[in-house]
């Protein structure tokens, strides 16, 4: 853009030098709301998994299994994406900057909602695979642990076993929902290319092009350099959380 | 060192010590969170006893505006004409080298050539930068941004299966009537700035409307090159009616809203007479 001046990057520290930073804790109201909001996900995932063992326990096998619980899982996710993008605001807004770790929380939403809505959802045909399931049991245990962890740390009486479930399930869910939500998405590709969906050729008024198919298959790419970042530092996370309460604990 | 020494001659002598590191590469600070120090500051006015205790940072290799907006600028010029004259990897080899039917292809091509050369123009003749410089990697983010673009709207532009504006002649001309005033608007603002720092100096003054009619949208704005910029684009979208022309001309709007945004904030800060009718980018509303 021609800017005579500024504009553009700066080249040194940018960002909110001009109103002090005022980092207040949340208030009595702001906390109360959190700890309602975070009992209610809980909840509503604890839903999903009673949902989920029910169904098996009724049919006999795990296939088929995302019919029973598709409505509380679409329901429960899209409403994690509000809110988690109401959180990223008041983040930027409150302290100028958001930490890594909003953001790569908040990827983690976009991915979820994506799958559940764009692919899962949007191509009846996988609904049927048993990739589904293997991310939906991941995201239902992991959702139960971290709401409940949010919970539990809003009243300042965090368990430790919820805290290291927090920080140690992950290692074998994380990749486990990742291959789920990758062979679901590989699963649904040649019936996205075949039905053309949410796909639009030239020409058209507009002189625009879109195809669902190429957009997919460049989404498993991104998993290749997003994934080991967010997986690395949820390790590096595990290491300092779980090693200053050991820390804690000796001085004790 | 000299309590009437300025930080710049401060930066000289460090870069003695540290060949490594030049004078734009350094950010001297008197606090380790604090502001960088500008050049012209002095010693002595600084809030220091004594002996003075600067914290130095250094900010990665640097690379000058005028050499990153010359890179940034050319590459959208190129990258249009390998797609307007249809290089053969872009369409397919049974498309190579033809050129489109339809008048309106041709024109967008000579807008959007002569926006990019008055950019680059205006960078060697007009522009005084406050800043002389900015990180390097900063120019690889922009460059894609620019160059990605580029590319993806000529794409769509000149492709073989192109469809021409829905109201014709009308909408066309429309468009190129708008365009050409809000470059002429756009280049007059940047001339009047930079006659606001004749004489390279560094300090900031107010703009005025001049005598030109198209700075008069200084009485309703602070950073009137932006809402030119915006119109420009805004035209293009509408010469082409292309949905691609579209995104860019609405990313360009909000990026453009956030400078203006910082520029307007800066001048109440620094003025305390600054004509309160002035809103940032849009007259009287944004």
């Amino acid at each position: 853009m021609a800017a005579s001046g500024s504009g553009g990057s700066r080249a040194d520290n940018g960002y909110g030098s001009q109103q002090p930073r005022r980092r207040k804790g949340p208030g009595a109201l702001a906390t109360a709301y959190l700890v309602i909001y975070n009992v209610v996900m809980t909840a509503g995932w604890l839903v999903i998994a009673v949902g989920l063992v029910r169904a098996y326990l009724a049919k006999g096998s795990y296939h088929s299994l995302y019919y029973s619980i598709e409505k509380p899982l679409k329901f429960f996710q899209t409403g994690a994406l509000l809110e988690s993008h109401k959180y990223l605001l008041i983040a930027k807004y409150l302290s100028g900057i958001v930490p890594s770790s909003v953001v790569l929380t908040a990827f983690q939403v976009m991915s979820r909602v994506f799958l559940t809505w764009a692919v899962t959802h949007s191509v009846k045909e996988v609904q049927t695979e048993d990739s589904v399931l293997l991310f939906v049991v991941a995201w239902t245990i992991t959702e139960i642990i971290r709401y409940s962890f949010y919970t539990f740390s809003l009243l300042n009486h965090l368990p430790y076993l919820i805290k290291w479930a927090r920080y140690t399930l992950f290692i074998v869910l994380y990749p486990m929902g990742v291959s789920g939500e990758l062979l679901t998405i590989y699963a649904a590709l040649p019936f996205v290319r075949q039905s053309g969906l949410y796909s639009i050729n030239l020409p058209n008024k507009y002189n625009f092009s879109f195809d669902y198919y190429t957009f997919l298959i460049l989404v498993m790419i991104s998993y290749i350099p997003i994934f080991p970042q967010l997986y690395f530092h949820m390790l590096h996370q595990r290491r300092k959380v779980l090693s200053h309460t050991e820390e804690h604990k000796k001085s004790e | 060192v000299e309590p009437n020494a300025t930080i710049r001659e401060i930066r000289l002598m460090f870069h003695k010590l540290y060949p490594r590191w030049y004078p734009a590469r350094q950010s001297i600070k008197l606090d380790p969170k604090g502001k960088s120090l500008r050049d012209e500051e002095i010693l002595q006015h600084l809030p220091v006893g004594t002996t003075a205790t600067l914290y130095f940072k250094d900010l990665g290799p640097q690379i000058g505006w005028t050499t990153v907006f010359l890179i940034e600028y050319t590459g959208p010029l190129f990258i249009y004409f390998l797609f307007y004259f249809r290089m053969p990897f872009v369409y397919g080899l049974d498309e190579r080298f033809t050129s489109s039917p339809h008048p309106v292809v041709n024109l967008a091509c000579i807008c959007h050539s002569f926006h990019y050369i008055k950019r680059l123009i205006e960078t060697v003749f007009v522009h005084r930068f406050s800043h002389g410089t900015m990180p390097l990697r900063n120019i690889v983010k922009n460059c894609l941004y620019y160059w990605g673009f580029a590319a993806w709207l000529a794409y769509y532009i000149n492709h073989p299966l192109y469809t021409p504006p829905s109201y014709g002649k009308k909408q066309i001309n429309f468009a190129v009537i708008m365009f050409l005033l809000c470059e002429a608007g756009n280049f007059s603002i940047h001339v009047a700035l930079s006659d606001l720092r004749r004489n390279g100096s560094k300090i900031r003054k107010i703009p005025y409307p001049t005598k030109n009619p198209f700075t008069w949208l200084f009485f309703f704005v602070s950073c009137p090159n932006y809402t030119y910029e915006v119109g420009t684009w805004i035209s293009f979208t509408i010469m082409t009616q292309c949905v691609p022309v579209g995104l860019f001309t609405l990313l360009c709007f909000i990026q453009m809203t956030i400078w203006a945004k910082d520029k307007h904030c800066t001048y109440l800060r620094e003025f305390k007479d600054y004509p309160s009718l002035r809103m940032p980018i849009i007259p009287f509303l944004l």
